[in-house]
């Protein structure tokens, strides 16, 4: 089934800015060695004479043969491999001669970053343009062809270009393996909260959350879900960048035809509808997904962490919300797993009271968190109208008319505040969070 | 604050300006040249045969008609970008349709390709289709997302319920007028026919929509020429689409008695009757209501002058 639990992280968070700096001084050396390797083949093959190539070595039916590019007579809009859409980049920017897009021995392999069911991801680097990269290689399973989170993940991320989702720069195919080739980030949501504990910043969240609603805005806008937001796939750049990622359980349509799977690893962002076996849902799963995490931000410890099953996960939805009755939520009763019986009556409470950090904000905080953790999915707020809440009110007008891909932080005046606490350098403050980072490349 | 049936109609504008934005970017089709699709031996006839297999396939399959529209224009996309032969045409074919499924469908409906393949009765081996599968990737750059007819039909079943909410309900017996699912299953049809090659899958949609909304809704005109503006499309282009997809359905229910595609609801007063199936003036005015420019045919002008003021108000929300 192969399922993308998420990949744990693309930044490993065990370093402090001193042994970031050794560390990144190592993987410089290490960069330019292996360029003295590799800089000696002057040309490689490319994925298109690979493709020829594997016909001669191996016979193939022979309908493979004939299956050659006409000369187009439209000019195509994108390559495949191309992430400038055929713009000059490459000649203006270029380090090694005869390296493309598209070919393996343009990147090179740095460290590993993480592993997952459906690929395993490594830092890299382009010898085309000396650009950070994540490398996410997919695993193959042989009698199944590629697998459908990759397929989706790519056939989507390729009609998607926002300053919120992430980059996919390139694809190398070969007869043996397949790679994705991302934007570098230098971590994500999930290892930022680990480095500062107790909360984030409350202006800080406020940034993380436009820039998601703004993600989640311009997918569902083109009619495609996420489904799987958690903290580990939003991706953060060194200035605070937030990034969607992780599309290999996305889906373009909001009409769904059968039933979520059960096997994605965290229940902990799950609306109580899915959770109960609802396969009508629609854009309200995300935004169900995305108020857990507003509320992780803000809080410093998940909104409602379950253990394992969905009961348990269900309990922690009541305890706050209330068990829902027929009379307050209408149609309930016909949901596959509604037990009204497995749980105690009790009565939705004050998120100001389950939450105490929501007590120490202004109201418009808990207001928005409210509207977006509604029991009754169509009750829930849309992300293009929570981009309109108060909540957001604080932030610089610029900020509403960016183009799709402008990221909020060329406004200016945007930037990250230091957190109060960092796990790395608990006696100061530092100037950004993430600045020791900002240096390197 | 805006009325819901406004921000609903705001949201559904933005979905078709994206819809055509992207079938603009990746839509393609194949051209035809001394009888056969250009670069290959395929005859439109063959090419018919397999979609309609193709269609058959994806029903046994239990794949939603997304999937099955997909499949087509992935397959479409691939014949307008390869040279290719005959033979190849089948595994083509569901080759592309698997990979429609991989992108629309649950992972629990699909079936291993092994199966799919039996079930199929396809003669290929597994091997086969997943180097064609690697083939079409390469060849489409991963590039599959491709807009179809199908997901025009709901946008515009959309806009049309938010629009036009009268329109639910006419009809003397309350029936649901719009049936987006049997538009849908007009689509699958259509999508098999050559002569429909050549049109887009907005203009498809929009086609088998108004052919059916001209029979039903005294005020269709209205909503046409909101539909056709918002969607950018040219009536001329429309015209002669509408004339195929009719010509298209018109021997679909020939050969299918039972066919409900066509009911006229009596009650309902059509001030602009579309014209008789196989009568010879195949116009009947139709054309000079659409054109705009109407010196070319001076003849018709009383006629859509006549047409004009029986015309009801706009059904236009204010």
């Amino acid at each position: 089934m192969g399922h993308s639990e998420s990949l744990p992280s693309y930044q490993q968070f065990h370093q402090g800015p001193a042994e970031e700096a050794d560390s990144m001084q190592n993987l410089r050396h290490a960069a330019s060695e292996a360029f003295q390797r590799l800089g000696l083949k002057q040309r490689h093959l490319g994925y298109e004479e690979l493709g020829e190539l594997d016909g001669v070595e191996k016979p193939q039916p022979h309908w493979f043969h004939t299956l050659q590019v006409r000369r187009l007579r439209v000019q195509r809009g994108r390559s495949n491999s191309d992430p400038m859409g055929g713009k000059s980049f490459q000649q203006e920017f270029q380090w090694k001669t005869g390296l493309q897009f598209g070919n393996a021995t343009s990147y090179l392999n740095l460290e590993k970053l993480g592993e997952g069911t459906y690929a395993t991801v490594y830092k890299g680097i382009s010898r085309i343009n000396g650009h950070l990269v994540a490398l996410k290689v997919i695993h193959m399973k042989t009698e199944e062809g590629i697998p459908f989170t990759a397929i989706r993940e790519a056939s989507l991320l390729k009609g998607l270009k926002h300053a919120n989702i992430v980059l996919l720069h390139d694809i190398i195919h070969t007869r043996e393996s397949l790679t994705f080739v991302f934007e570098y980030m230098q971590t994500d949501l999930a290892q930022y909260m680990i480095q500062h504990p107790g909360g984030l910043h409350s202006y800080n969240t406020r940034l993380f959350m436009f820039q998601l609603l703004r993600g989640l805005s311009y997918i569902h806008s083109r009619r495609i879900l996420h489904r799987d937001l958690k903290p580990q796939n939003l991706l953060i750049s060194y200035l605070g960048e937030l990034k969607l990622a992780d599309f290999g359980l996305a889906r373009s349509k909001s009409i769904p035809c059968q039933t979520y799977s059960a096997e994605v690893v965290t229940l902990w962002y799950r609306p109580p509808d899915v959770l109960m076996g609802s396969t009508d849902y629609s854009t309200a799963l995300d935004i169900w997904g995305a108020g857990c995490i507003f509320i992780e931000m803000l809080q410093g410890s998940p909104a409602f962490p379950g253990v394992a099953d969905v009961f348990e996960q269900l309990l922690k939805i009541w305890t706050v919300l209330g068990v829902p009755t027929e009379e307050s939520w209408p149609g309930v009763s016909d949901l596959p797993n509604y037990k009204p019986e497995w749980f105690l009556p009790c009565k939705p409470r004050q998120f100001r009271d389950v939450w105490k950090r929501l007590a120490q904000l202004p109201y418009k905080t808990e207001d928005l968190a409210q509207q977006m953790l509604m029991m009754i999915p169509k009750d829930r707020i849309s992300a293009q109208d929570a981009l309109l809440h108060p909540y957001f009110n604080t932030l610089p007008p610029p900020l509403m008319h960016l183009r799709d891909t402008v990221s909020i932080f060329k406004v200016p005046g945007v930037r990250l505040e230091a957190e109060a606490r960092d796990i790395f350098s608990p006696g100061r403050r530092m100037k950004s969070p993430l600045a020791p980072l900002a240096k390197c490349w | 604050m805006k009325a819901p049936g406004e921000e609903e109609d705001g949201r559904l504008d933005t979905l078709l300006s994206n819809t055509l934005a992207r079938e603009r970017r990746l839509w393609r089709t194949p051209a035809l040249k001394s009888g056969c699709i250009q670069g290959s031996d395929i005859s439109p006839t063959q090419y018919h045969e397999v979609i309609v297999w193709l269609r058959d396939t994806s029903g046994t399959f239990q794949f939603s008609s997304e999937t099955f529209a997909l499949g087509v224009c992935v397959l479409n996309s691939l014949l307008a970008a390869v040279k290719t032969q005959m033979k190849y045409l089948k595994c083509m074919a569901i080759t592309s349709l698997i990979l429609a499924a991989k992108v629309n469908e649950e992972d629990e409906v699909i079936a291993s390709v092994k199966d799919l393949l039996e079930q199929s009765r396809c003669k290929f081996s597994t091997a086969e289709i997943l180097r064609m599968e690697r083939v079409i990737l390469n060849k489409l750059h991963w590039d599959l997302y491709i807009a179809t007819p199908m997901d025009f039909i709901h946008i515009y079943h959309g806009l049309l319920m938010s629009r036009v909410p009268g329109l639910v309900r006419a009809g003397s017996q309350n029936r649901p007028v719009l049936q987006a699912s049997l538009w849908t299953r007009q689509a699958q049809h259509c999508m098999a026919c050559h002569q429909l090659w050549q049109f887009k899958g907005s203009i498809l949609a929009l086609a088998i929509i108004t052919l059916e909304l001209e029979t039903l809704a005294p005020d269709w005109f209205s909503v046409f020429t909101d539909l056709l503006r918002r969607a950018q499309i040219s009536s001329t282009e429309l015209i002669c689409c509408k004339e195929t997809v009719d010509e298209c359905l018109t021997a679909l229910q020939r050969s299918s008695p039972s066919n409900t595609v066509y009911i006229l609801d009596s009650s309902s007063v059509l001030a602009f009757r579309r014209r008789e199936r196989g009568g010879h003036d195949d116009t009947d005015g139709f054309w000079c209501l659409y054109d705009e420019r109407p010196s070319m045919k001076t003849g018709r002008r009383d006629g859509l002058q006549d047409m004009m003021s029986s015309c009801p108000p706009l059904l236009h929300e204010p």
